[in-house]
């Protein structure tokens, strides 16, 4: 990756010389190259003189080969599609998120800012950007291919949605090391939801579209508060706060912990005041006592229904103690009281983490052989017939 | 500003020696010599100059942050590193670089704004008509919403899309309370490091450095009005005494300002911490030496040879 970023690369000196070789030939829908690149001229038919704006290219290079197959649609996000594809030339599988330029504002700045961002994070627990493609009237970010989402993840499981307890703690603290690294890093990321965690076959988890995230290291006053899904939003962004910070990413990592547990949104909200609702029927309505300052919010309203606050127990049955310690820590209603992810990682429930993975190791072998066995018994079955 | 600066795509890609920049620049100009002999511009400190004044022309008509002007300078001395200038149009590259720092910095403007106000700011330069009827003519370009995305495009290509960028603003705050430095030091070191970006040294040096460089500045310029004699032979002191905190009574003797405890306890800080003393020295003294240089500017001259430059690139 470094080495095709690298301006003085002469890979990337030759993609820059492409990126400016205007005649650009069409190019089979399917087919995206580096070469296919921003079409400045938009009639092919009158060759003009080299305009002023534009560096003349003095090598028209050939085109390089690499492309990419697009293959099936993956999803549709806030602003563009994603397909997955392949590399033509290794077969490695990527996703391809295609950015629909609309000339009233240029490149969209959420594509700016989660492509700026993706070149600054590289991360074991961040789905990687590989390379971006200018064509004519699109953006084309690729990714890292990853097979599901977490929340396709789960509902492929069977079980209602739940995930065993040991999936629950890996994920959480894959979760939590791709969390701490944007906030070690000043990037709140802002929308973390099931379905912008993406799971590959190895069970690793990656923190995907950054859409909305944020740099967050001068400070501005105002923060927008139209950000993070709804039930994931953090009870002070609902309360209009304008000045939240990385506590926002730490409570959706808790609504996320829950649902792993149940398979069911902890916090299923229909509407700003239904979400705060729903929130302090389990967490207790806060007061001035319990969150001074509280009153003083712009959503803050003096007639909040007043519910005590509920044992988490009661939703999540199968969670053990110190899973309950953590869940309560990143739950806190107040974002000061809430646990950072650097904090939340040396938590005593991640203590066996390791040894777990070890025994899920073992068992998955074992199944594998088991399954092996089945599979020689089969053919040995078909073989007679 | 996001994300660290030592993994950052600053340190990694941005970050050059004074020869790589000779060389990387060489090469442009060998690609078109013609061009460069037959349409001189300004020296490139002067150029910058123009570039900063246009852009908070500009920048005034609008709602933008110092910083974000600040990262537009960054991008345009970026691009003219992989871009010989003469090819270009400036006025579009600013306008666009602009446009694009405003998306980076969290203050977006919308695009017809830009445009708008671009033109209302150049127009009367007769470098950036905005009438169709100018639009046959090959050396000039007529700014418009979809020429501004499609420059953006080829901005955000030539920079590889990496575009975030670190400042020293964010060093100098983080420095005042360490430092012990009052609001007119801080504003003067501000200054100091809204001036560094007519230079190179957004190249060359890691952003800290540069605030760094520019606290020294702005501790030493105080006192005295004019007092940049001193300031050179502070820095000459620094730069000769390697162990600083021992020998600070040696730099006393060269530069009467040092005798403020604040000097003082700022040198002693330098001296204890890991930042690279000898690039302050050569940060501080290529900001003076752009002061001297700016003496000479005139709007009018850069004006006229971009102008020319555009109009010969036409011809040839």
């Amino acid at each position: 990756m470094d080495a095709v970023d690298d301006p003085s690369n002469p890979k990337t000196a030759a993609r820059t010389k492409r990126f400016l070789s205007r005649r650009i030939n069409d190019i089979a829908d399917s087919l995206i190259s580096p070469s296919d690149v921003l079409q400045i001229e938009r009639q092919t038919s009158q060759p003009k003189p080299a305009r002023a704006t534009y560096h003349t290219p003095h090598v028209m290079d050939k085109r390089h080969p690499s492309s990419f197959q697009q293959l099936e649609k993956l999803g549709e996000g806030t602003y563009a599609t994603v397909f997955k594809g392949r590399n033509r030339q290794t077969g490695e599988l990527v996703a391809l998120k295609e950015i629909h330029l609309d000339s009233e504002e240029g490149t969209p700045s959420t594509a700016i800012r989660e492509i700026s961002l993706m070149k600054e994070l590289k991360h074991e627990n961040i789905v990687s950007l590989h390379d971006v493609i200018h064509t004519e009237n699109k953006l084309m970010l690729v990714f890292e291919y990853m097979d599901k989402d977490l929340k396709k993840f789960m509902d492929s499981r069977g079980t209602g949605g739940a995930l065993d307890f040991i999936t629950i703690k890996s994920f959480m603290h894959q979760l939590l090391q791709g969390i701490a690294f944007c906030h070690n890093n000043r990037v709140l990321h802002r929308d973390l939801k099931p379905q912008n965690l993406l799971i590959n076959n190895k069970g690793q988890l990656k923190l995907a579209d950054f859409g909305l995230a944020r740099a967050f290291g001068i400070p501005v006053n105002t923060f927008s508060n139209e950000v993070v899904t709804l039930w994931y939003r953090a009870p002070d962004v609902l309360l209009g706060s304008r000045t939240y910070n990385t506590s926002i990413d730490i409570w959706s990592a808790g609504c996320i912990m829950a649902e792993m547990y149940t398979g069911r949104p902890l916090f299923p909200g229909t509407t700003n005041e239904d979400q705060l609702q729903k929130i302090f029927r389990l967490m207790g309505t806060p007061s001035e006592r319990s969150w001074p300052g509280i009153s003083q919010f712009p959503e803050y309203k003096p007639n909040f229904h007043v519910y005590a606050t509920q044992d988490l127990r009661l939703i999540l049955h199968q969670i053990d103690q110190y899973g309950l310690d953590l869940l309560g820590k990143m739950l806190q209603l107040r974002p000061e009281m809430r646990v950072s992810a650097n904090e939340a990682l040396t938590h005593v429930w991640f203590r066996d983490l390791a040894q777990l993975r070890m025994q899920q190791q073992i068992q998955n072998q074992q199944q594998v052989q088991m399954q092996q066995q089945m599979m020689a018994g089969g053919y040995g079955v078909s073989a007679y017939q | 500003m996001a994300a660290d600066f030592w993994a950052s795509t600053q340190r990694r890609y941005w970050q050059f020696s004074k020869e790589q920049l000779a060389e990387l620049r060489d090469k442009l100009d060998n690609e078109d010599k013609t061009l460069v002999q037959q349409c001189p511009l300004p020296d490139r400190r002067l150029l910058s100059h123009f570039f900063n004044t246009q852009l908070v022309k500009l920048g005034k008509r609008m709602p933008i942050r110092q910083q974000a002007i600040a990262t537009a300078q960054v991008y345009i001395r970026r691009f003219y590193i992989k871009v010989p200038i003469r090819q270009t149009n400036p006025y579009i590259v600013m306008a666009t670089a602009l446009y694009l720092a405003c998306k980076m910095e969290e203050s977006p403007q919308h695009i017809r704004v830009v445009v708008g106000e671009a033109s209302a700011v150049w127009s009367g330069s007769e470098h950036l008509p905005t009438k169709p009827s100018f639009a046959d003519q090959q050396d000039v370009i007529p700014l418009d919403v979809s020429k501004l995305g499609e420059f953006e495009f080829y901005l955000i290509s030539e920079m590889n899309s990496q575009l975030i960028v670190h400042h020293p603003y964010r060093t100098l705050q983080e420095l005042q309370s360490t430092l012990n430095l009052a609001p007119d030091e801080i504003s003067l070191a501000w200054s100091v490091i809204n001036d560094h970006y007519m230079t190179d040294l957004p190249l060359l040096n890691p952003p800290h450095v540069i605030a760094v460089s520019a606290i020294f500045l702005a501790l030493t310029l105080k006192p005295t009005q004019g007092g940049l004699q001193a300031t050179i032979a502070t820095a000459a002191a620094l730069s000769n005494t390697p162990q600083l905190s021992k020998n600070t009574s040696s730099a006393d003797n060269r530069a009467p300002d040092m005798t403020s405890n604040k000097v003082q306890n700022f040198v002693a800080w330098l001296a204890e911490g890991e930042v690279d003393i000898k690039a302050v020295v050569d940060c501080s003294q290529e900001i003076i030496s752009l002061y001297e240089v700016l003496e000479q500017y005139k709007e009018t001259t850069c004006k006229e040879q971009i102008a020319a430059c555009m109009k010969k690139r036409g011809l040839v």
